[in-house]
């Protein structure tokens, strides 16, 4: 009799060898098809409710995936490669997705018969490589030299990331917006100097765009109304100090044998504040803000002098407030005096606003204003968060164009027109690679059909219209969404960052490839968990 | 099978897990996505169709601990229905950012919003993409929009005759419970917002107005009182019940031997020391009331308390105070008679104190309750509305009234654009719309007639709450419209003989009517873009 060795620990799962690979292939395909019909500018969202009952809408592809909580280990890689795409380039997030997908698809009847995986590899990364360089060779370069014309093209970016989203019919006036936004950045144009503040009510056109920083009035104490709603170039000290009456150290204890020494300790307290407020009056400073809070006694100490002051406030709106009004966040009033006013800020209006049901500070006309803020209404909760998400793409696409001004024509024009030229090149090679190459060449074609099958049009019908058009080398021909037909989307200004499309072709045949190696899943249980419920129907055969 | 397009097989036929919790999650798909959505919308504006206009019901609402609401504001009622579905919360926010953005009109953007969602599910069973009906809609919205700015008349905005802004404030309350004093609470509405409105910036802090309810006397009994109201009483029942020219020293600081706020212990070890500790209490009392008595003041306030002994002596010292004042009271008392919040008695001067020429305890009834009356206050800046009433639930009630007109009397002071109400505006839209939609070339043109359509829907509901039979009233009035050219007209809900709104002084904010259709289009937009709902199933546990 043969004695079973047991290697792994009961329970768990392991599959191996060619199967392993089809059903990767076709849980990854499952994958996508959640996110297939939110491609495109007639794309539908998706609504999302998690475990705690707390909804989402949304249409961008990593959003939605990262909500699926998708358990899959294989299917787990789509959603880390739509992660990095919105980290990388921050659109593009379903295309990718589809993308790899349809490379497995294509690529599965090869697997089913009998090709080895590694040859199939090989010729995806031979494709990838061509598909780049073609890209960087049709990409249009569009000079910068002109601010107005550099900015045409900016804004037609951003309609195009726009036009699949929720806001579609609002994108001139969201592109602009999201436009003047990036151009206020400085060279290294940092994400977090845009601030994003969302308030309920109004519609979408009452977004508007601060130069400068806009935050929420933070809890005030008794004695903020007195103070003044508006100055003209206040003088403004950032703090990080608390202003507050309060025990300088927690765990200390004073004793006292004496009654006298008793109000001169409460003596002793309130000196250390006043001594701290005096120091900011007499600096001359307009305008405290600080990231801990401003006690009762200081609001009211401020109010008598004629100063605004601002406690608790978010520690990245106090960055930007630094940033766009100069000086620096002191720790410390010890060493303030009036000749020390390099340390403070300045802006030309602060202006307390009504916004909806809430009370905004602005500071508008700052001196380095290398920050905005945008202030976004619209009718719900759940609307603004898209809205929020869908500028997020805009913004980082423009970000992506500021940096590298090449385009390319989306709406499919770029996918058709890498098709066609591998399918081209998959003729010139003998040998297994060919097929590759040709099915590679084949997946291009799901994201113009997609966009076709969303928007209701005869898929196929387009695809040849398409595929006729790109042969007589029209490469800009696209989907025309409006009229049911193609058209040049390069004249029609569809138009993409072409490190958008290089950064997702990469990454979908990084992702395919890596999907199409894995031969084996050793799944270890859960200890003391009951057993999966895959396992639980491999126990029943 | 519910959850298709999420299952995957392996080559075995195995179900492969890919979702966490896939069996018990749920999805709706497509078209009956789209159909669930439509009809939680068209319930949740059923609910509110009845509460339109003057002669709209109120609905009664029993929370879980069993307290009862009664109320029309449409606002109000959904946030008190605890609705569960997701697209009914998305509606329920819709009134809710109407009711901070403009404080009216929160039970027409419902009805309207209901509306566009029912006649798009016509346009859903004919075939046309929801897009492409959102699309249109959006389209058919800013016909709207820019039709409401042409018929839209200036308002004169004159200090010395309130009669207009009264004629707004009126139509508001006329659906309100409280339209039996309608006039009267207009002109307190009136009288408040303009007390406290900054007509140079054309701001008007809410913050400033306080509305005070209090159960007993009749609603006519509502009154405006320029100053403060305070739900305390003098601290010591034999203190004067009225203080004139009343000098008020506003203290947040207890009336007690001050602390250190750091931790500490005070050892006693003999008598001697226990009888100094004796000493000096008494001593800080005297010095406390002595510092009150050399500034000069006659009436103390004081946001902590005070025990027996300095009530006592206060008395004594012919010191009328108050205590336990709240911190938003404090402030609005300070900046009411100008008076400074005096956080130590070392501090107290002359300046600081407050002015008010008349206090006053007030009673009510029989019952023992006592109010706080300053008034007469040296900046008469601050207002308190006083609303009376015969049960808590008409309190209530008035008070959510008063809002709303108080909110309606602040949009006109910030733009004083007018449309005419009762339906009219939106009959006058509807007619524009269709006329345009003839001119559409694309299917968008079905969606914008839909849009006209749905306009409609609220002097329907109007003429129905009214006990019209609401086709042959709206057709009555549509034609009369045309034929006159008179976009003024509309339903005649009271029976007043002459549906010309203008005559009727029934008069609507431009802002809040085009917040309204914006918001409601931009919602519905959201709502059709939705293709597919994933809620977590009945948790596993």
């Amino acid at each position: 009799m043969q004695p079973m060795i047991i290697i792994l620990k009961e329970g768990t799962d392991s599959s191996q060898g060619k199967s392993q690979i089809l059903s990767n292939i076709s849980a990854c395909q499952a994958v996508a098809e959640a996110i297939r019909t939110t491609l495109g500018p007639r794309g539908m969202d998706k609504l999302i409710v998690d475990n705690r009952g707390k909804p989402t809408i949304s249409n961008d592809g990593a959003t939605i995936l990262k909500l699926l909580e998708i358990v899959h280990p294989a299917a787990r890689t789509l959603v880390d490669i739509a992660k990095s795409q919105d980290a990388e380039v921050g659109d593009g997030t379903t295309s990718v997705v589809l993308l790899t997908a349809e490379i497995l698809k294509n690529t599965k009847t090869f697997i089913e018969d009998g090709m080895h995986s590694t040859i199939i590899i090989r010729a995806i990364r031979k494709a990838t490589a061509l598909t780049i360089k073609k890209i960087k060779e049709i990409a249009v370069n569009i000079k910068s030299n002109d601010a107005e014309e550099h900015r045409a093209l900016l804004e037609k970016c951003a309609c195009t990331t726009l036009s699949s989203k929720l806001i579609a019919r609002q994108r001139d006036f969201f592109a602009k917006m999201v436009v003047d936004a990036v151009l206020m950045l400085d060279e290294l144009l940092p994400l977090n100097m845009i601030g994003i503040k969302k308030v309920t009510g109004g519609s979408l056109e009452d977004s508007r765009l601060i130069a400068g920083v806009a935050f929420k009035k933070t809890f005030s104490y008794a004695g903020f109304e007195m103070q003044r709603k508006k100055y003209l170039k206040p003088i403004i000290a950032l703090l990080n100090i608390e202003l507050e009456l309060k025990a300088e150290r927690d765990n200390a204890e004073i004793r006292l044998d004496n009654v006298d020494e008793y109000q001169k300790i409460v003596d002793a307290e309130w000196s250390i504040l006043y001594n701290k407020l005096e120091k900011l009056y007499k600096a001359g400073v307009k305008v405290v803000l600080s990231k801990l809070p401003i006690g009762d006694v200081a609001t009211q100490y401020f109010a008598d002098r004629e100063m605004f002051c601002a406690g608790r406030v978010q520690e990245d709106d106090l960055k930007r407030t630094q940033k766009a009004c100069g000086g620096t966040i002191i720790t410390t009033v010890e060493n303030l005096h009036e000749q020390s006013q390099h340390v403070f800020g300045t802006c030309d209006i602060l202006e307390e606003v009504q916004i909806g049901s809430e009370r905004y500070n602005f500071f508008t006309g700052c001196p380095k204003a290398q920050t905005a803020t945008m202030i976004l209404r619209g009718g719900a909760e759940q609307f603004i968060d898209e809205v929020e998400r869908s500028l997020h793409d805009a913004i980082m696409i423009v970000r992506r164009a500021v940096k590298n001004d090449s385009i390319v024509a989306g709406g499919g024009a770029i996918e058709m027109a890498l098709s066609r030229t591998l399918r081209d090149y998959s003729r010139t090679i003998p040998g297994k690679e060919q097929l590759i190459i040709a099915a590679y060449a084949k997946a291009f074609e799901v994201i113009p059909r997609q966009l076709c099958e969303n928007a209701g049009f005869d898929a196929t019908n387009i695809l040849n219209k398409l595929r006729q058009k790109h042969f007589e080398n029209h490469i800009w021909f696209g989907v025309d969404i409006i009229h049911e037909d193609v058209h040049d989307n390069f004249t029609a200004a569809v138009w993409e960052p072409a490190v958008v499309k290089i950064n997702a072709i990469t990454a979908a045949s990084e992702a395919a490839c890596l999907i199409l190696s894995v031969d084996e899943t050793i799944k270890v249980p859960k200890s003391s968990a009951e057993p999966s419920n895959a396992a639980k129907a491999m126990n029943m055969t | 099978m519910p959850s298709i397009g999420t299952l995957a097989f392996d080559e075995f036929g195995r179900p492969v897990l890919i979702l966490k919790g896939q069996e018990s999650k749920k999805r709706l798909f497509g078209i009956e996505a789209h159909k669930s959505h439509i009809l939680a919308g068209k319930a949740v504006a059923d609910t509110l169709k009845t509460s339109l206009g003057p002669r709209g019901m109120d609905k009664c609402m029993v929370s879980p601990d069993g307290d009862i609401t009664i109320t029309n504001d449409g606002a109000t009622i959904l946030s008190m229905m605890h609705v569960e579905n997701e697209i009914g919360k998305l509606l329920v926010q819709l009134s809710k950012s109407q009711d901070d953005e403009i404080g009216d009109g929160t039970t027409g953007v419902v009805v309207l919003a209901g509306a566009l969602l029912e006649h798009a599910e016509a346009l859903l069973d004919k075939g046309i993409h929801p897009i492409r009906i959102a699309d249109g809609y959006e389209l058919a919205a800013k016909i709207a929009l820019d039709h409401l700015d042409k018929i839209a008349e200036s308002y004169p905005l004159d200090l010395t005759k309130l009669d207009p802004l009264i004629n707004t404030a009126m139509t508001t309350l006329g659906s309100k419970i409280v339209s039996r004093c309608q006039r009267q609470m207009a002109e307190i509405a009136v009288n408040a917002i303009l007390n406290v409105a900054d007509m140079e910036r054309r701001d008007v802090n809410f913050e400033l107005i306080k509305v005070q309810g209090k159960v007993g006397g009749r609603l006519e009994d509502t009154l405006l009182v320029k100053g403060v109201v305070v739900d305390k009483t003098f601290s010591h029942p034999q203190m004067p019940k009225e203080v004139r020219n009343a000098k008020i020293a506003i203290l947040t600081c207890p009336f007690e031997p001050p602390k250190p706020k750091t931790k500490h212990k005070l050892d006693i070890t003999n008598v001697e020391d226990y009888k100094k500790l004796r000493e000096y209490e008494k001593e800080k009392f005297t010095e406390m009331i002595k510092s009150i008595k050399d500034s000069g003041t006659n009436l103390v306030i004081c946001q902590w308390g005070f025990d027996d002994e300095a009530n006592h002596l206060l008395l004594s010292h012919e010191l009328p105070a108050v205590r336990w004042v709240g911190g938003p009271e404090i402030e609005l008392i300070a900046i009411a008679t100008g008076g400074r919040i005096v956080p130590r008695f070392q501090e107290l001067t002359a300046e600081k104190l407050g002015y008010a020429g008349y206090v006053r305890e007030l009673n009510f009834g029989t019952t023992s309750d006592h109010m706080l009356c300053i008034e007469q206050c040296k900046k008469s800046n601050t207002c308190t509305i006083f609303v009376r009433g015969g049960n808590k639930m008409i309190v209530e009630e008035a008070k959510r009234a008063l809002h709303d007109a108080l909110c309606v009397v602040r949009n006109l002071v910030r733009d004083n654009r007018i449309v005419y109400g009762g339906g009219a505006c939106e009959i006058s839209c509807a007619i524009e719309v269709a006329k345009e939609a003839n001119q559409i070339p694309t299917i968008e043109q079905y969606a914008i007639r839909a849009f006209a359509d749905a306009l409609e829907s609220v002097p329907l509901a109007l003429a129905e709450n009214s006990g019209f039979s609401p086709i042959k009233t709206l057709s009555d009035v549509k034609s009369q419209q045309i034929a006159e050219n008179n976009p003024r007209l509309g339903v005649d809900c009271l029976n007043t003989g002459t549906n010309d709104m203008k005559a009727q002084l029934v008069i609507e904010t431009l802002i809040g009517k085009r917040q309204q259709i914006s918001l409601a289009t931009q919602l519905v937009r959201m709502i059709l873009k939705i293709d597919d709902i994933r809620l977590p199933g009945e948790s596993e546990e």
